[in-house]
C-alpha cells in the first residue's frame, strides 16, 4: 500500500504523462516544425517500464498510458500546446544567442524532449535535466533505446540495460553524466536538508557560466518554502549568472480558477502555489521581494497566443503573424473565450540575478504585462 | 386550428390529443407561409401534431422517460425518431416563426444534467414554451442523451419547442468535438452519429419571437441585409465554410465598428452600427444569439440591440461560469434566470475525467 505522500506524489508523476501526451498530440497533428522526433521513444518507453514504478502494476499502467493517449485532445489543448513550447523556446534561443557558452538547467522536466532539440543545434550548451528518480529512469531507458538521442547527448557508454521486473527497475541508476548532458534523479523537494549533498550531484557543473534554470509546471507543485528554496538555492549558487524561467499556472482568485483548483484536486493534484501567488504581481512581488531576483518579466499565455489584449504594439510579437495564421489554421477554435480564460490562466516568468551585471538584453524584445527592475 | 391564446398550456395539449385521437384519419395541410399571422400558435403547422397516434404518443413518452435518465436510446430506436423528426423538421422554415410567452436558451453542450436542471428552471416542456439556440453535442459527456432527449420532445410537443441549428450540429466539427467519438464508445458504430448529423440538416437555422426578436446561434452576415433574404437561403445542407449560412451560425457580435475578421476562423465579427441597421431594416427590437461563452450566463451588447444567452453552467466541466435562460412574456418582458452546474447524483465524480489543463 502506498502511503498518502506516496499517493501524491504518484499522481504529480503522472502529470509528466499528460504533458507528454499533449506534445504527442500536438506533434501528430504538424503544430510543430520541424515535427519532434524524439516524443515516441518516450512513449515506448513509458509503454514498457511505468508498470514497474511505484503505484502501477501491468494492467493499471496499461489504462492509464491508454486514457491518456486514446482520448483526443480538444484544439485549444494543442493549441496552449504549442505556444508553450514555443514561448521557452524563444527566450531560451535568445538566451543561448547571448550566452553560447552557458548551463540549461531542466527542474522535473520529465520526459520533455527540449534537451536533444537544443544540444542538436548548439554544440557549446550543458544541458542538466533534474527529477524524480522514476521518472529519470523512464527517460534514460528511453535514450538508450534511440541512437539519435545518443548521438546528440555524446552518450558513448556501450551500456545494454535489460529491466524485466519491478526489482531491476528499482535497482538501475538512472544517472546520465556525459560531456554536455546530465540526467539527475533527485528530489527537488530535498533541497531543504542538505544543499551540499545536492551540489555533489551537479557533475560538471560550472558556477561561473551563464546558467538558464528551467521550470514547466514543478515549481507549482511544491510549497512556498519549498518554491523559495529551489529558487534561492540558485540565485546563491550562480552568483555569476543566473537567470529563472517559470512556466506555470495561476488561479487569478476568479471562477475559472477555483474550478480548475477543485478540478485538480479531484484527481488529487493540488496547486500549492495557485492562491499564494495568483497573478502576475503577486508572483513579480515574491520573485523580486521575497527571492531577490532583478528584471523579473512576466507575462501570460494568452498575450503570447494573441489573444490578450495587446498594450505595447512596438514589441515583437512572441509568434510571427505567419507562424499564427498557420497555427490558427489547423484546427478551427470554436471558443475563442475558453481558449483565452485557460491560456490567461498560465503565466511565464523570467527573472536573472548577476553579481556581474550581466543580463540578457533581448528579453526586452517582447511585450511583458508586468516588469521589475 | 387556431387556438385561443388564454387556454392554459396543459388544456391545449389535452385538447390537441383529444382532438388527434377524434381525427386520426384527419389529412395535413401544412401550410408554411403563415408568418404575417401573429395570432399564436396559429400560425404553426400544428396540424402536424394531429398525425401523432396514440401509439406514437406512446412511444414517444416512452423514449422521453429513458432519457429522462440520461440511458440512450437504442440505434434502431434513433433511426426511428430520427425518421419522424424529418417529418415535423422539414416543413418549418429557414425563419422559423415562434410566439410569446417563450423561454430561449443557449449552447448546451451534451451537458445532460445541466439541461434537466433548465428544464427545473425554466418549467417543464411543454408547459413552458422553449427555444433553443443550437450546439446540443459536443463538449460535454452526454451529447447523445441530450440530442436524443430534445428530438424527442420537439416531435412529441411540435408546437412547443424550438430546436434551431448551432455550428456545432456539423457532421465536420462534431469529428472533432466530442460527439462522433461518443457515438462511436456507446453504439460501437458511426450509424447513430449520420442519423443525427442528417438530421442536423433539415433543423430551421433561425426564428423570429412575434416579429420582433430576431433569434439564431451565431449572428449576421454581411450577405444579408433583410429577414426576407434569409427565407431565401437553401438550408438542407451541411454548414457550409463561408457565406450566408455559415455567417448565421459563425458569427459574433465584437465592439468594434462595422465587419471584422472572426478569430475563430469561420463567420464575422460585426459591431453595433450593423446590429442597428439591421434591427431598423426589419423592425425588431432585439437579436438573441448565442455561440459564445459568457460568464454570467447571459450578456448584453451593442446597447442592448444584441443579447448572447448561454445555457451550459461550468461549461466543459472547465470555466466556472454560470448559465442563464431567458424568459419572454405575453408583454415581451424579458426576465433572465441564472443558474449554477447542477449536482449530479447520478454521475459519481470520480469516474468522470478531469477536464484538460496544461499540467
Amino acid at each position: 500500500m502506498l502511503s498518502p505522500q506516496e499517493k501524491k506524489d504518484k499522481v504529480i508523476r503522472s502529470t509528466d504523462i499528460d504533458a507528454l501526451s499533449c506534445r504527442s498530440s500536438a506533434n501528430r497533428l504538424s503544430y510543430f516544425v520541424p515535427p519532434d522526433s524524439y516524443t515516441d521513444v518516450l512513449i515506448q518507453s513509458y509503454q514498457k517500464y511505468l508498470q514497474y514504478c511505484q503505484g502501477y502494476t501491468g494492467l493499471s499502467s496499461g489504462r492509464t498510458l491508454r486514457q491518456s493517449f486514446g482520448d483526443k485532445k480538444f484544439p485549444l489543448i494543442n493549441r496552449g500546446t504549442y505556444f508553450r513550447t514555443r514561448a521557452i523556446d524563444v527566450v531560451i534561443e535568445q538566451f543561448i544567442k547571448e550566452f553560447p557558452q552557458s548551463q540549461i538547467v531542466s527542474l522535473g522536466g520529465g520526459s520533455d524532449t527540449r534537451a536533444y532539440r537544443i544540444l542538436n543545434k548548439h554544440q557549446l550548451v550543458n544541458y542538466y535535466e533534474i527529477d524524480f528518480p522514476e521518472s529519470v529512469k523512464i527517460k534514460k531507458l528511453a535514450i538508450l533505446q534511440s541512437d539519435e538521442i545518443k548521438k546528440i547527448i555524446d552518450f558513448k557508454e556501450k551500456l545494454s540495460v535489460n529491466i524485466n521486473n519491478r526489482e531491476e527497475f528499482d535497482l538501475m541508476d538512472g544517472n546520465i553524466h556525459t560531456s554536455k548532458y546530465h540526467l539527475i534523479a533527485y528530489d527537488l523537494r530535498d533541497l531543504k536538508d542538505d544543499p551540499t549533498q545536492f551540489n555533489q550531484k551537479l557533475e560538471g557543473f560550472d558556477v561561473n557560466l551563464p546558467t538558464l534554470v528551467l521550470s514547466e509546471c514543478v515549481l507549482c507543485y511544491m510549497n512556498p518554502a519549498e518554491n523559495t528554496n529551489v529558487l534561492k538555492f540558485w540565485k546563491d549558487f550562480c552568483k555569476e549568472y543566473v537567470s529563472v524561467f517559470i512556466y506555470e499556472p495561476m488561479s487569478l482568485h476568479d471562477a475559472f480558477g477555483t474550478t480548475m483548483a477543485k478540478n485538480l484536486a479531484d484527481r488529487g493534484i493540488n496547486l500549492l502555489t495557485f492562491n499564494e501567488y495568483s497573478d502576475l504581481q503577486e508572483k513579480s512581488k515574491y520573485l523580486h521581494e521575497t527571492c531577490g531576483f532583478q528584471r523579473v518579466r512576466l507575462t501570460d499565455l494568452s498575450e503570447i497566443a494573441g489573444y490578450g489584449i495587446k498594450k505595447n504594439n512596438h514589441k515583437e510579437s512572441w509568434v510571427d503573424v505567419q507562424e499564427i495564421y498557420r497555427i490558427n489554421h489547423i484546427e478551427l477554435i470554436d471558443e475563442v473565450e475558453e481558449i483565452r480564460l485557460l491560456l490567461q490562466h498560465y503565466c511565464l516568468c523570467y527573472a536573472e540575478y548577476s553579481e556581474s551585471n550581466k543580463k540578457l538584453v533581448g528579453i526586452d524584445r517582447w511585450n511583458w504585462l508586468e516588469s521589475v527592475e | 386550428m387556431d387556438l385561443d391564446t388564454d387556454v392554459p398550456m396543459e388544456d391545449v395539449e389535452e385538447q390537441q390529443l383529444s382532438k388527434s385521437k377524434l381525427s386520426d384519419s384527419k389529412s395535413t395541410s401544412n401550410t408554411t407561409s403563415s408568418t404575417t399571422n401573429n395570432n399564436a400558435s396559429g400560425s404553426n403547422p400544428s396540424n402536424l401534431h394531429d398525425d401523432l397516434s396514440l401509439g406514437t404518443i406512446n412511444q414517444l413518452d416512452e423514449w422521453i422517460d429513458k432519457l429522462s435518465k440520461c440511458e440512450p436510446l437504442s440505434e434502431a430506436d434513433v433511426k426511428r425518431l430520427c425518421d419522424m423528426a424529418i417529418e415535423v423538421l422539414q416543413f418549418e422554415e429557414n425563419v422559423q416563426p415562434v410566439h410569446v410567452p417563450v423561454t430561449i436558451c443557449g449552447d448546451v453542450h451534451g451537458q445532460f444534467h445541466d439541461l434537466i436542471e433548465l428544464f427545473k428552471i425554466g418549467g417543464p416542456c411543454p408547459d413552458t414554451n422553449y427555444l433553443f439556440m443550437g450546439d446540443y453535442v459536443d463538449r460535454g459527456y452526454y451529447s447523445v442523451e441530450t440530442v436524443s432527449y430534445l428530438v424527442c420532445m420537439k416531435v412529441r410537443y411540435p408546437n412547443r419547442i424550438t430546436i434551431l441549428r448551432g455550428n456545432h450540429e456539423s457532421r465536420q466539427i462534431t469529428q472533432v468535438y466530442g460527439f462522433y467519438d461518443e457515438c462511436l464508445r456507446k453504439y460501437g458504430s458511426a450509424t447513430v452519429w449520420k442519423l443525427f448529423t442528417d438530421l442536423f440538416d433539415y433543423f430551421p437555422i433561425t426564428a423570429l419571437v412575434d416579429n420582433k426578436v430576431f433569434c439564431l446561434h451565431g449572428g449576421l452576415s454581411p450577405m444579408i441585409e433583410t429577414i426576407d433574404q434569409v427565407r431565401e437561403l437553401n438550408r438542407i445542407q451541411e454548414v457550409p465554410h463561408e457565406g450566408p449560412m455559415c455567417d448565421l451560425l459563425w458569427s459574433d457580435p465584437d465592439d468594434r465598428g462595422g465587419w471584422g475578421i472572426s478569430p475563430r476562423g469561420a463567420g464575422f465579427t460585426f459591431g453595433q452600427d450593423i446590429s442597428e441597421q439591421f434591427n431598423h431594416t426589419n423592425d425588431l427590437s432585439l437579436i438573441a444569439r448565442a455561440h459564445q461563452l459568457v460568464m454570467e450566463g447571459f450578456s448584453w451588447s451593442h446597447q442592448e440591440s444584441v443579447v448572447t444567452i448561454f445555457s451550459a453552467p461550468n461549461y466543459c466541466y472547465r470555466c466556472g461560469n454560470q448559465a442563464a435562460i431567458m424568459e419572454v412574456d405575453e408583454q415581451h418582458n424579458r426576465q433572465f434566470l441564472q443558474y449554477d452546474p447542477s449536482v449530479r447524483p447520478g454521475e459519481p465524480t470520480v469516474t468522470r475525467k478531469t477536464p484538460d489543463y496544461f499540467l
